[in-house]
């Protein structure tokens, strides 16, 4: 019983993918565990932390055709129907939307049916037997240049993912905002720099505007979660100052999802309806050589008090003094009062800008 | 934009208003049209030559994709959106993509091409289409129906994006309600096994079966007893321990066990049969 049988498990990810919910992501590649993987007993010099309650008690027929521990024979039912009769619950997991191809094959690719060092009697440390056949995720991971925390705490990969099956596309747990929130839902979360980060709980039950992937719950449209290389893991660029020389690349990550041509066109009809007439006050604020305003200087990118994720202020200059905003929404416009220009309104039904 | 959309807009603020608790204030769909509104039926030029309107009477379903070159977001759903359409062929869904005319024809075909899109490309020009219905973002997904009235409106997702449209074509041709809707916008959280209430108490009850069929009762019984620790409303577990006491030659405290898995599920065969067998042989 005590062999030691290595093998080198072949996942073929296609053709499982096919039969259950991942066949929407297309064909994948093979991959391979580059480890050994034991399915017998840890050796006797090797520590134990956990074991398997049948073998533990030393009732090899629970799932081998003898009793007897020296020579306990075959399996006596195939593959992970042995596993799941008495781990009913995988009947509910394994009917899930998505499905973790290896986890549809073997329990074991895993799992050892024995003991093992590891929690849930995993054969390699959680986050690591999940790079292994995720190699990408694991070089993202240690090449970003802004880490995420929840890579290397907690439960690590299964913070988020389930490992067996789950409702949401990528085996999330729950759609990204909800698990976001489980940890940035509170106060005194920092990063790796000491900063205090936001908590998102608060901050969206004060502003009840939300911007469109907040409100799905889709965080990831705009943070990549296993680290990069932009600031607070942003997918792409987007100017982190109050002013910025219009540049389309600096504003990637908006573009990714909006119409660069509303601050590419100086007058328009149809692009915004932030426009005196057809001058485009896009345009006008952003699309500037030196000092054009980003995004964030009239915009709260995540959820604010007014339409159109207008802030109330702007934390402004090296203190974060906060620059009033004060818009006012018109039947056909808007008014900005004083703080930034002096008081001016818009109308899209004039023929031109227009000042009190 | 219409009375009637800022009717609706006023509504939807006001039960906004009125709700309580966590969670975002109603949106428009498109900037200038809500559901219900009709998406216009202007013809538009198509990519490979001809005219067609956004929507057809014919169709149950209408789906536009508003998408451009260049992205990787409308690449994405434009593929996913072409392997979807497949899925619905036999059914009255009707598919067109919408593209503004300001882009280079070229890099349009090259995109569609990668795409493996096989539906019709609408070609915007002078952009009146996104500017009458105040399309803002790319890419997004439209849903009218036979009418030409707009049904749904699915702005970019990157995850589940796939199943939201979907489930809003499906409910478009009346195959499902709305709360199936509602449960692929929000889906269950998915349990670890240790986390699904009972697993662990039925793993300590199987285990027992399995040992109790191998004739060795006190084991079954030690397992039925932690199943029943963890949960005691369990009467398969209440069961397994009377069995098992009564293969053990106990059948008073079998009968006892017996009878709370028959207070618990009347209708336990396992148990009932068990309280016969023990009650014959007193």
């Amino acid at each position: 019983m005590a062999r030691r049988r290595t093998v080198h498990i072949l996942v073929a990810l296609a053709g499982l993918a096919a039969a259950g919910g991942v066949a929407a992501a297309g064909p994948r590649a093979l991959r391979k565990h580059t480890f050994k993987v034991r399915l017998g007993p840890l050796p006797a010099n090797q520590k134990v932390a956990w074991s398997h309650g049948p073998y533990e008690a030393g009732d090899c027929s629970i799932c081998h055709a003898s009793a007897d521990p020296r020579k306990p024979g075959p399996v006596s039912k195939p593959g992970n129907e042995l596993c799941f009769g008495c781990h009913e619950e995988f009947q509910e997991i394994m009917a899930r939307r998505y499905k973790h191809p290896p986890a549809q094959e073997s329990c074991l690719h895993c799992h050892n049916p024995h003991n093992s060092a590891e929690k849930k009697l995993l054969h390699v440390e959680l986050g690591a037997g999940c790079k292994d056949c995720h190699p990408a995720i694991r070089e993202v991971a240690a090449k970003a240049r802004v880490k995420h925390g929840a890579l290397e705490t907690g439960a690590r990969c299964a913070s988020c993912h389930n490992p067996h099956g789950a409702n949401v596309e990528k085996l999330l747990i729950q759609l990204p905002f909800d698990l976001c929130v489980n940890c940035h839902g509170a106060d005194g979360m920092k990063d790796h720099a000491g900063v205090s980060l936001t908590n998102f709980k608060k901050l969206l039950e004060e502003n009840r505007f939300w911007h469109a992937p907040v409100a799905a719950k889709d965080c990831s449209a705009c943070h990549r979660t296993h680290g990069g290389d932009n600031f607070r893991l942003l997918v792409a660029d987007y100017p982190a100052k109050f002013y910025a020389p219009y540049d389309l690349k600096n504003y990637a990550l908006c573009y990714g999802c909006h119409n660069e041509k509303v601050v590419g066109e100086p007058v328009t009809r149809t692009l915004t309806n932030f426009r005196d007439g057809s001058r485009n006050l896009h345009f006008v604020h952003v699309n500037k050589a030196e000092r054009g305003r980003t995004c964030r200087a009239c915009h709260d990118v995540h959820a604010s008090k007014q339409p159109l994720h207008i802030r109330q202020g702007v934390p402004y200059g090296v203190k974060g003094w906060i620059l009033r905003i004060n818009y006012t929404k018109t039947p056909t416009g808007g008014t900005c009062a004083k703080t930034c220009h002096e008081t001016k309104t818009y109308s899209r039904a004039g023929a031109g800008a227009s000042r009190k | 934009m219409g009375t009637a959309v800022r009717a609706r807009r006023l509504l939807a603020g006001l039960l906004g208003a009125a709700l309580s608790g966590i969670g975002p204030a109603p949106a428009l769909a498109f900037a200038n049209v809500a559901a219900g509104d009709p998406v216009g039926d202007e013809e538009l030029p198509t990519l490979g030559g001809g005219r067609a309107a956004l929507w057809s009477p014919r169709a149950l379903a209408n789906v536009f994709v508003f998408f451009r070159p260049r992205q990787d977001h409308s690449l994405s759903t434009l593929k996913a959106m072409a392997e979807c359409e497949r899925e619905f062929e036999k059914r009255p869904v009707r598919w067109v993509a919408v593209v503004s005319g300001d882009w280079a024809r070229e890099e349009v075909l090259a995109t569609v091409a990668e795409a493996g899109v096989r539906f019709a490309v609408l070609v915007d020009a002078g952009d009146e289409l996104y500017g009458r219905l105040g399309v803002r973002l790319h890419p997004v997904v439209g849903i009218a129906d036979a009418r030409g009235r707009l049904l749904d409106y699915v702005p970019f997702h990157k995850v589940n994006y796939c199943d939201m449209v979907r489930i809003r074509i499906r409910r478009a041709l009346k195959e499902v309600d709305q709360a199936a809707v509602e449960r692929v916008d929000h889906p269950p959280r998915a349990l670890m096994p240790n986390e699904i209430p009972g697993a662990v108490a039925k793993r300590h009850l199987h285990l027992g079966e399995a040992l109790l069929q191998r004739k060795q009762w006190q084991k079954a019984a030690a397992e039925a007893r932690v199943a029943i620790g963890r949960s005691p409303e369990l009467a398969a577990a209440h069961a397994l321990l009377g069995r098992a006491l009564a293969a053990g030659g106990r059948c008073p405290e079998a009968l006892r066990s017996f009878d709370e898995a028959l207070r618990l599920e009347p209708g336990n065969r396992a148990a009932a049969e068990g309280r016969k067998a023990c009650a014959a042989r007193r």
